[in-house]
């Protein structure tokens, strides 16, 4: 009984830092309908330049923290300029049933975006390995020195008390984000943007202005969620990139990209199966469960594709 | 109030205007037919400012709009409501309005304004809350219009108000506009349903293959022959709409 309790336990908090992860890649697919592959990419890099200030300088680790964000934003401006932006434009000035029809439909534009996406993965990915070319690469450690032993009748529970403020603050981010877009102005004008990019122009919104926001607004996310995941670790290694993609990736399709409210779901989700995996099977299936669910979520027929995968649109 | 002259836009190779030259005044409706293809919905989006003229001038109370971007249109008080409605499906009702009123930031003005829609347009006032891309054609539409009279336009234009809309539905849609010009709205409006025209618009301007063919006032219309072979003889054969004696 209580293993099962605690196995649940691990696994909800884990799956906060996937949901944490997923976020930002949701916020830029539902603006976008565009798949961002340079997503890992990005959150890696900052978290190298983090790394590196950390090495050279001994930096403190809120300065870390602040140097990861505004790098990944930073980044992540560069590759929206470079695989996005003009994508966007293009279609916007297309004709006959192009005019009018929602943000992206198989315009062979999103091929072009999601290749560029790759090419800029590899550029950036390779652009970290330069910066510090040994495999483990220290980072500054927030880890908690004890873990909290709760006791009760049926037995003892243990929290990682570091953990469960990832969690915690996965959940606040999401929900907060989720309440921004449904009630700020601007919040508005994303989902406007995305949900039919003509008739935002019409009503007067600067579309390519407030895409490259929501762009940069999501791979800060990225850098968030990079800094607080290896805080716990206290290093980085070339492995995170693809890390961050796949288990964001897997939180984000699961809980309908796009969605953000879906993305604390999916990431919970994913952190449970995951840890019942791993029980019963061993660390190889944790790494299984992730790519069958992977597998699983985009072939399942059962569900409308609204719900799961390729959702319409940002939601909050 | 409009002033539009030699105004060319092309896809591509494709020119779709070829020196367009007309003018809408102030306190009328003006009204643009023409068949499938004759460029009006260019022309409107040009208007707009979504698409870029090759060359031409578009002069809104004197100043000139050409180069300039769409929230700057709408901001010297210019709204299109465009063909297909082009409503925000995603988002609910009073979210289409606020985001008609993108441009202002008078909050308690835009609050009032929401409310007012809700009076013009009671049947919008029953779905406040309801996603726009489950709405009927018809209450689209109206939402169509009230988003664009959301940003306080002085010029409303209306791409082909009443396409696909049932003829009732299209009744209603004349009498708003009937509505708006006697509240002192000025109005440009592309149609294909002539006869429901001929009851609104005082001033009328045909356009063929990316020119004006034909200016004229409602009387001049009905009584050219040509554009009634065209065009109201076409209508005819609609079904639903009232026949002509």
């Amino acid at each position: 009984m209580m293993h099962v309790l605690q196995l649940l336990m691990d696994g909800l908090i884990d799956g906060g830092a996937y949901a944490l992860i997923g976020l930002g890649l949701s916020l830029t697919f539902g603006q976008l309908r565009r798949l961002n592959l340079a997503y890992g990419a990005t959150a890696m890099l900052a978290s190298y330049l983090g790394a590196a200030l950390y090495a050279t300088q001994r930096a403190p680790a809120w300065l870390v923290a602040v140097t990861v964000i505004v790098s990944a934003t930073l980044i992540g401006w560069y590759v929206e300029w470079m695989c996005f932006a003009r994508s966007g434009q293009e279609s916007e000035q297309g004709f006959g049933p192009a005019i009018g029809a929602p943000i992206a439909g198989a315009d062979g534009r999103e091929v072009v975006a999601l290749a560029s996406s790759f090419a800029i993965w590899m550029q950036l990915e390779q652009l970290a390995v330069n910066l510090l070319p040994q495999h483990l690469n220290a980072f500054p450690s927030l880890a908690a020195q004890q873990d909290w032993v709760i006791d009760s009748s049926l037995g003892e529970l243990m929290v990682r008390p570091d953990r469960l403020l990832l969690a915690i603050l996965a959940a606040v981010m999401v929900l907060g984000l989720a309440v921004w877009l449904e009630r700020s102005r601007t919040g508005l004008s994303w989902r406007a943007c995305a949900d039919r990019r003509l008739a935002a122009h019409l009503v007067g919104m600067p579309v390519a202005r407030l895409q490259t926001a929501a762009f940069a607004a999501g791979c800060a996310l990225s850098g968030l969620a990079a800094f607080a995941v290896l805080s716990l670790d206290g290093q980085v290694t070339p492995m995170f990139g693809m890390w961050v993609l796949l288990k964001g990736l897997v939180a984000a399709m699961l809980g309908g990209l796009g969605s953000v409210r879906g993305v604390l779901w999916g990431g919970l989700f994913l952190g449970v199966v995951e840890a019942v995996a791993q029980a019963s099977v061993g660390a190889q299936g944790r790494e299984f469960a992730t790519y069958a669910l992977l597998f699983f979520v985009l072939v399942v027929p059962w569900k409308p594709r609204q719900a799961l995968g390729l959702s319409a649109g940002l939601r909050g | 109030m409009l002033e539009i002259s030699d105004l060319a836009t092309s896809y591509g190779k494709i020119e779709a205007l070829r020196g367009v030259t007309l003018s809408a005044r102030s306190g009328t409706v003006t009204c643009l037919l023409g068949p499938n293809g004759a460029g009006k919905s260019t022309l409107m989006l040009t208007l707009a400012g979504i698409l870029k003229p090759l060359r031409g001038s578009i002069k809104f109370e004197g100043e000139e709009l050409v180069g300039c971007e769409p929230a700057k249109i709408v901001e010297r008080g210019m709204a299109l409501v465009p063909e297909n409605r082009l409503v925000f499906p995603g988002l609910t009702v009073r979210e289409n309005l606020l985001a008609g009123a993108y441009r202002r930031r008078d909050m308690a003005g835009i609050r009032s304004d929401v409310d007012a829609m809700f009076v013009r347009f009671p049947r919008l006032k029953e779905r406040v809350e309801q996603l726009a891309g489950t709405l009927s054609g018809g209450e689209q539409q109206m939402l169509a219009v009230a988003r664009a009279l959301m940003s306080r336009p002085r010029l409303l234009l209306m791409d082909e108000p009443s396409v696909g809309l049932a003829p009732l539905v299209v009744a209603e849609i004349f009498s708003i506009i009937e509505q708006l010009h006697r509240e002192g709205v000025s109005l440009f409006v592309v149609e294909q349903n002539a006869h429901m025209a001929l009851k609104v618009a005082q001033h009328f301007y045909l356009m063929e293959q990316g020119r004006v063919s034909f200016s004229g006032s409602p009387g001049e219309m009905a009584d050219d022959t040509v554009i009634q072979r065209a065009y109201l003889g076409q209508q005819r054969a609609e079904p639903g709409l009232p026949t002509s004696p």
